[in-house]
């Protein structure tokens, strides 16, 4: 009778418990803490129950050669504090992110409906770096010299008068185009090209409206390589994405022994460049007569006598060298965000513009200083870029030795100084990372089918306990009670460790309850068994659990094990799905276990002790017959 | 009743099932994966402007999706599809969905939802799903083994669990299939931890329906293993049913009041309980016996 007492207090007392624990939506108990106040009864609810965005990132560290290298916890450590951080500042509420294996981060934002902002947020390509920006220099042109040049000859664009027909000689083409120049030939214009240079001579001296042009023949297949030359002409005169500088680059045609003669053809307007044949003050068109051919008229807008004085040296032949002006090449350095130590905004000392102070580390220190040695007094600039867009370049006026420095811009307002120095500083991920699993589900999709499923596992549940009752009768009573109470029992656990349901976890709850359910219809069937020998309740009851005890032990430590397999290998491969089914159901089979031991048991001995104990009736499955009187 | 005697007849009809299985499993695609094992992305859009699944696989194919898959959503309004493509990251995903909503739907694109799963993550999955359940296999026999060591040829009771359990994979494995050849149903993680559910309340079953063979011979040795096995099996039926029947209702509660993306997952667990509880009755014991009583063997020696 003493063990019973107490087992009845513990019953008593667990329930109550678990009662509160789910009774109240959240707990504050000084620091210990548990509970959301968006879900039911305060469970955490994982992704896919709730709706939100999972996200997991692979750490894609390379060497020189390309090769994958593993990162170190350090930086694992670093990157999930970095991303916590961008997360929680972006206003997208709090991440839940963790460490998977070794190289992986899970990145949880529940509620989170657009996962395209959280992912530019975090980032991709990590690193803030800072490049060597040679600007205006001269190259070699590979694969491309004077002897490719089949010759340089003259021809003339006109426009026609108002009313004019242009005569047919000399030769005539119409439509020569040139569809990326800033000035294409209209329509009506027309490119004359001379059968002779005494022609070309004569027909531009009579003809004060015409305009020269340059025109380079070039031999096959080599035009192809000056197509290229140009296409890459075109493209530098377009101003550096997000910026406004541009940095075009241009042909230099140098006629060597003598460095005063040269010509330099860029796209751009803007920029003076070598003077003696031909003085740049307006931008070069290269017109073709179609695609693919390989003569180039070049416009080049000045005097007749300046095209015939460049063509004829131009056409002495041996001594033309081609080069490149590059506009601008951007080269590692080895500094990098790692090396950064600060970055904020202020203002500068007397006049109280805006300026970026900038500071680095000891490492970095070497490294800036000798950099700025190097560019300092030259046009080539200082690259800073992030994630492959560029923040700013700004020049080098002295070397900077110290570590610091600030950066100043004609342009620059109080806001777009903040912003950068806010980039720079959190603006570097310690480790690349690509993103290699998303999962977004739409909040309504979610939230839909919790709380139809909610209410459906209820039913189910329900339908369940009034089987129970109805064929195992009072005992089916006791294990519906139990039930109820285990399923309290497991819901108030889940939510004080706290462990996140998820639908894993949901099918593994399923689960439990049906193991569960099962320990006590072994024990009910064993009673039953008993009570046809005859024997009293108390003793069938008895005998019952010692009968059942095998089965369920050894049905549910099978389990246990099967989970605890499930779970390390789990956990060692990142696999959440089944780490939460294998732990869900760890904790299920454990409840149960207690569960039928104790509770079951105290309850049909209490039972047995009151008046319903005497009638038998009431103990044996519906239908069956065969009590002895 | 005579379930050991009429094992031959189990074992046939368990064969016939799980070859029908196997057909669909061979013939392609067999087990259809979806993209957390084969890795790439799946959107599911709603559409403004009317499109039919034609035009989206057509326009897709254009933009060199090769292989494209699209489907009409079932649930959802009309104007839902359901789309899956290789890895889409970010500025991919992005120009996929202006190049369609220029070309199909100028009044716009809903994305309902996106996953999606780089191809190294998905041969993980598989990769990772196989030795779990593997390893989970082994540590079951080797416990069977264990907990029936008092018994005369405990092997064969853990190998005997083992078939059962290989028989349920099977089955739900093949069903999978059929369903993959039918209606298109993808296999995911969800199916996954399905068909681990099913392996754990099997093997639940399995055992109790053991643990009443050996308490008969315990107490009944004199009496021939045949009946022993049989009266452990009538025994254990009404209990069987009643557990399967009480999860059945639980399930079915879900499937039809529940939500629409665990369907295929609660049919899994449906099939799964159905096939378990069959299994341990009808194979798991019978097997056992068979094993003692040399079937095999004699079989061949006919």
């Amino acid at each position: 009778m003493r063990r019973n007492i107490r087992s009845i207090v513990v019953v008593f007392l667990l329930a109550t418990f678990s009662f509160l624990v789910l009774g109240f939506q959240q707990i504050n108990l000084s620091s210990f803490q548990r509970g959301n106040s968006d879900t039911p009864f305060g469970l955490e609810l994982g992704l896919d129950l709730q709706g939100g965005t999972h996200l997991v990132y692979q750490a894609d560290i390379r060497d020189e050669n390309g090769q994958s290298v593993p990162p170190n916890s350090d930086q694992m450590q670093s990157l999930k504090m970095t991303i916590e951080r961008r997360v929680n500042s972006s206003g997208l509420g709090e991440p839940i992110i963790q460490l998977l294996g070794e190289n992986r981060l899970l990145v949880q934002l529940p509620g989170v409906k657009d996962p395209d902002r959280a992912k530019s947020i975090i980032g991709e390509t990590a690193q803030l770096m800072f490049l060597h920006r040679k600007v205006n220099f001269q190259e070699e042109i590979p694969d491309f010299n004077a002897s490719d040049i089949v010759k340089f000859s003259l021809a003339a664009l006109k426009s026609p008068e108002e009313g004019e027909t242009l005569s047919k000689k000399p030769e005539q083409v119409e439509g020569a185009f040139d569809p990326y120049a800033l000035n294409t030939i209209g329509k009506n214009q027309v490119l004359y090209i001379p059968e002779d240079d005494q022609q070309a001579a004569e027909f531009v001296q009579e003809n004060k409206s015409l305009i020269p042009v340059l025109a380079i023949e070039i031999n096959e297949p080599s035009d192809q390589v000056f197509e290229a030359i140009v296409t890459q002409l075109r493209v530098s005169m377009l101003p550096l994405q997000g910026t406004n500088k541009f940095y075009p680059d241009g042909l230099q045609i140098e006629l060597t022994g003598d460095l005063t003669e040269n010509m330099i053809l860029t796209y751009n307007p803007l920029v003076p460049s070598g003077g003696g044949l031909i003085p740049i003050t307006t931008n070069v068109n290269f017109y073709q007569l179609e695609d693919g051919s390989n003569t180039y008229f070049i416009n080049i807008r000045e005097s007749y006598d300046t095209y015939q004085n460049a063509y004829e040296k131009l056409n002495s032949m041996d001594s033309i060298v081609f080069t490149k002006r590059v506009g601008k090449r951007d080269e590692p350095i080895g500094l990098t965000g790692d090396d950064l130590d600060r970055a904020y905004a202020g203002q500068k000392a007397g006049v109280g513009t805006p300026i970026i102070n900038i500071e680095f580390n000891q490492e970095g220190t070497k490294k800036f200083a000798e950099l700025t040695t190097e560019i300092a007094g030259t046009t080539d600039e200082l690259a800073i870029i992030l994630d492959g867009n560029q923040l700013i370049s700004p020049v080098v006026r002295q070397p900077i030795l110290g570590g610091s420095a600030y950066i100043d811009g004609y342009d620059f307002t109080v806001q777009r100084v903040r912003d950068i120095s806010l980039l720079l500083e959190s603006g570097r991920l310690p480790v690349p990372i690509k993103l290699i699993t998303e999962r977004a589900i739409d909040a309504t999709l979610g939230i839909d089918s919790l709380s139809k499923s909610a209410s459906a596992g209820l039913l189910g549940i329900l339908l369940v306990l009034l089987f129970m009752i109805m064929y195992y009768r009072i005992p089916g009573f006791i294990a519906a009670l139990a039930l109820i109470l285990y399923s309290v029992m497991l819901l108030s656990i889940f939510k004080l460790l706290p462990v996140t349901l998820t639908l894993s976890g949901v099918a593994a709850g399923i689960l439990s309850i049906g193991m569960a359910v099962d320990a006590n219809i072994l024990i009910f069937e064993r009673m039953k068994e008993e009570l046809k020998l005859g024997r009293t309740l108390l003793t069938s009851i008895n005998i019952g659990f010692a009968r059942a005890w095998p089965a369920i032990r050894d049905g549910n430590v099978s389990t246990l094990i099967t989970c605890l397999i499930l779970y390390w290998f789990a956990d060692t491969l990142g696999a959440t799905i089944v780490k939460g089914f294998a732990v869900t159901l760890a904790i299920g089979v454990c409840v149960s276990l207690f569960s039928a031991l104790t509770v079951s048991r105290t309850l049909l001995r209490i039972i047995s002790h009151t008046s319903l104990g005497s009638k038998l009736r009431f103990y044996t499955p519906a239908g069956k017959s065969g009590l002895l009187n | 009743m005579d379930f050991v005697g009429k094992r031959i007849w189990f074992f046939i009809f368990s064969l016939i099932v799980i070859s029908i299985g196997v057909v669909f499993l061979i013939i392609s695609p067999g087990l259809k994966p979806g993209i957390d094992f084969t890795g790439g992305s799946t959107l599911r859009l709603s559409f403004e402007n009317d499109v039919t699944q034609s035009q989206i696989r057509t326009k897709l194919t254009e933009l060199g999706h090769d292989g494209a898959i699209v489907q009409k959503m079932t649930s959802g309004q009309e104007g839902d599809y359901f789309i899956r493509v290789g890895e889409l990251q970010l500025p991919e995903k992005k120009s996929l969905l202006s190049s369609l909503q220029d070309s199909l739907s100028p009044d716009g694109i809903n994305e309902l939802s996106f996953d999606l799963v780089s191809p190294v993550v998905a041969s993980e999955t598989v990769l990772n799903a196989f030795y779990a359940v593997l390893a989970a296999v082994i540590g079951i026999f080797l416990y069977i083994w264990w907990a029936f060591r008092n018994m005369p040829s405990p092997l064969k009771y853990g190998f005997a669990a083992v078939i059962a359990l290989a028989h349920d994979s099977f089955i739900v494995i093949g069903m999978f299939s059929m369903l993959g050849y039918l209606f298109d149903i993808e296999v995911n993680a969800m199916f996954l931890i399905a068909l681990l559910t099913v392996v754990g309340y099997s093997v639940n079953d399995t055992i109790v329906v053991f643990d009443r063979v050996r308490e008969n011979i315990t107490l009944y040795p004199a009496r021939s293993l045949r009946d022993n096995a049989n009266s452990a099996i009538g025994e254990s039926l009404g209990r069987s049913l009643n557990t399967s029947l009480t999860l059945l209702f639980t399930l079915l509660a879900l499937m039809i009041f529940g939500g629409d993306t665990i369907k295929e997952f609660l049919w899994v667990l449906l099939i799964g309980v159905i096939v378990g509880t069959y299994s341990s009755l009808a194979i798991a014991a019978p097997a056992l016996f068979s094993w003692e009583n040399r079937d095999l063997s004699k079989l061949f020696n006919k």
